[in-house]
């Protein structure tokens, strides 16, 4: 299946291994990506917040650019694929504001027509290749306890998105599963990571991420697993910052899904992208038992954030 | 235009808001008001319903945009878009944190949220990812200022320069 790939600004240009473990697992699965000249796609809480009708205009215009090629797109980042979405949704209920952003995507040579869909990672993964077939992939399963964080921008507003339960996510759980990981509930599981206050509130942010965390923290995961560059960042680098504010001691290895099946795919130069991560994990072999294994995420934090 | 857009603004806020019956339990699945109960979900819908204002302390810029509200509203109203839209209105007022006018200026600049450092393009190249196209910065200008965004932002530069006098 080909795709017009929607990697987003924070994943391509802050988390770039995480986009290249995307870019590694996706032959695998038949998905090819096409890179097209989109921009931002723009981020709710910032553009949307500020005009709302220049939100859905570069939104409208992201999505024309794949239509054009004839193409769906294929997101990575949870903000992104909430902002396409949504937009989408909006565009093809509302005719006026369709009509509206297509004279202006006219003197760019664009249209909307809303032709093309929207599909997050996530999706493609769990309700188009399937479980079995991702546990057919796996040669090293990796068998370490995580929990998983779906992201608020893949599974609120539910009755468009669609991607999971929004109270009771359990995919990204299975996903986990099928490659050998152990996924632990938790109690505030689909509470937001922060991230979306940290622009305009910064101490408030970080007190929502420490929140976050100490529930996570009750669990004693070796990892948490996420499907958003914007909440790895928020809790990877983030914890370091609730740690300084208020005293905590959060040191959690964080991890993008795909990374992590590509690890269990073994497929070769996994190692340097690892090598990228400010909280490191040394993964146990998988016939290692649980004594045997060693987690380095205490002593191995950079000094920068 | 200003005005005529705030009160259309209202209008529409007042009717979507109209089925809330305070039950308040958008505020108590809020994150946000968990850690800072200055940002009230209820209290902001209250103020557009009974007073036919939107609430003045500019809280609303506190909301994460999470919809935890949105999803378990009884009545389907969704806090969430409703202060999406105070945001809207605060801006036009000049009210808009200055991260957020500069996330918007990154975006008119270059097309992109976070601003594109040689750092991370060298990074990129090095770990073998292709070099992605880029939108014509004029089109993305072009964009901007149709939409109404440039005027916003320039609007609210005014308001920092003013305050600093």
């Amino acid at each position: 299946m080909k795709f017009a790939f929607f990697p987003g600004c924070t994943m391509a240009y802050r988390l770039p291994f995480a986009e290249k473990s995307i870019r590694m697992v996706a032959p695998h699965f038949d998905i090819e990506l096409v890179d097209l000249a989109f921009t931002c796609c723009p981020e709710p809480n910032t553009v949307r917040a500020l005009s709302d009708d220049t939100w859905i205009t570069f939104a409208a215009r992201n999505i024309a650019l794949a239509e054009a090629e004839g193409l769906d797109i294929l997101t990575a980042c949870a903000g992104c694929h909430e902002s396409l979405s949504l937009a989408k949704h909006e565009l093809d209920k509302k005719p006026e504001r369709k009509n509206k952003v297509n004279e202006l995507l006219k003197g760019l040579g664009l249209e909307y027509r809303g032709t093309s869909k929207i599909v997050h990672m996530h999706q493609q993964l769990f309700d188009e290749i399937g479980i079995e077939t991702i546990s057919s992939k796996v040669v090293k399963p990796v068998p370490i306890k995580v929990v998983t964080h779906t992201g608020c921008h893949l599974l609120r507003p539910e009755r468009i998105l669609h991607v999971d339960s929004a109270e009771v996510p359990v995919k990204l759980d299975m996903l986990c599963e099928a490659i050998g990981m152990v996924p632990l509930d938790y109690m505030d599981k689909t509470m937001c990571c922060g991230a979306g206050v940290r622009k305009t509130n910064s101490v408030t942010s970080y007190a929502v991420l420490r929140e976050k965390m100490t529930s996570i923290a009750m669990v004693e995961p070796d990892a948490i697993v996420v499907f958003c560059p914007t909440c790895f960042i928020t809790f990877e680098s983030g914890q370091r910052v609730a740690n300084r504010i208020f005293g905590t001691d959060f040191k959690f290895p964080v991890f993008y899904y795909t990374e992590l099946l590509a690890i269990a795919m073994n497929l070769p130069g996994m190692d340097i992208l690892l090598a990228e991560h400010r909280v490191k994990i040394e993964l146990p072999a998988s016939a290692e038992t649980k004594e045997e294994r060693k987690t380095g995420a205490k002593d191995s934090i950079p000094s920068s954030p | 235009m200003g005005e005529d857009f705030q009160r259309n603004q209202l209008k529409e806020l007042k009717e979507t808001a109209l089925p809330c019956f305070q039950c308040g339990v958008c505020s108590s699945s809020c994150p946000v008001f968990r850690v800072s109960p200055e940002l009230n979900p209820r209290l902001s819908v209250d103020s557009i319903i009974s007073r036919g204002k939107v609430p003045s302390e500019g809280n609303e810029w506190l909301c994460a945009y999470c919809l935890m509200c949105d999803q378990r509203c009884p009545m389907g109203v969704s806090l969430a878009e409703i202060l999406m839209v105070i945001k809207n209105i605060s801006a036009r007022e000049g009210k808009a944190p200055p991260d957020v006018i500069e996330s918007a200026e990154s975006l008119m600049a270059d097309g992109c949220q976070s601003p594109i450092s040689s750092r991370s393009e060298k990074q990129r190249e090095d770990m073998g990812l292709p070099k992605l196209p880029r939108a014509n910065p004029a089109d993305v200008q072009m964009l901007f200022r149709a939409t109404g965004a440039a005027e916003v932002v320039e609007l609210n530069r005014k308001a920092v320069e003013e305050a600093s006098e």
